[in-house]
């Protein structure tokens, strides 16, 4: 599995831990680096993830459906999830402001369904607006 | 110190100082079934 993730592209380094189960990916510095691939890689090396959570800068803007994005490039944005914390940077959408937060794009759905769909699009639930500059 | 000097300072003191820069900083996976 290792190496099937820093294989992918934007992919530093990756740490895992076999006691807790536990990878972390550290993206290299340009961070162009794609979740839904790491998910998808992970399940095709025939390991299921329990939960992707990540670290990430961005901006704050709506879609055309009124969802709020973190954008973080043109080609990169997550739809947040909404709760406490989202709501709680609504003022902060289209203006300059980076902010850096830590959330969960992804977590296996509870029972016992075979295979998750990873293909799904993520959405980022935030738990922690760590900065905003 | 006059105005030039306080300006050319001022400019040093933005470029050396960390920006938040917009992308993922680290991603972190809870997995099952690894051997």
């Amino acid at each position: 599995m290792k190496q099937h993730l820093q294989r992918q592209s934007g992919v530093a380094n990756v740490d895992v831990s076999l006691i807790d189960g536990k990878v972390e990916i550290t993206p290299k510095e340009d961070g162009k680096i794609e979740p839904a691939q790491l998910l998808k890689a992970t399940y095709d090396s025939g390991v299921s993830v329990a939960e992707l959570d990540m670290t990430a800068a961005g901006k704050l803007l709506k879609d055309t459906s009124g969802n709020l994005v973190l954008q973080l490039s043109p080609n990169q944005s997550f739809v947040l999830a909404p709760n406490e914390l989202s709501k709680g940077l609504e003022p902060l959408v289209d203006s300059s402001t980076v902010v850096s937060v830590r959330g969960q794009l992804y977590k296996k759905p509870a029972g016992k369904q075979k295979k998750a769909d990873v293909a799904a699009p993520l959405k980022l639930l935030i738990l922690e607006v760590q900065k905003k500059e | 110190m006059n105005r030039k000097h306080l300006a050319l300072l001022l400019l040093a003191g933005s470029i050396f100082v960390p920006q938040l820069q917009a992308q993922i900083k680290h991603v972190e996976m809870r997995v099952e079934g690894m051997t």
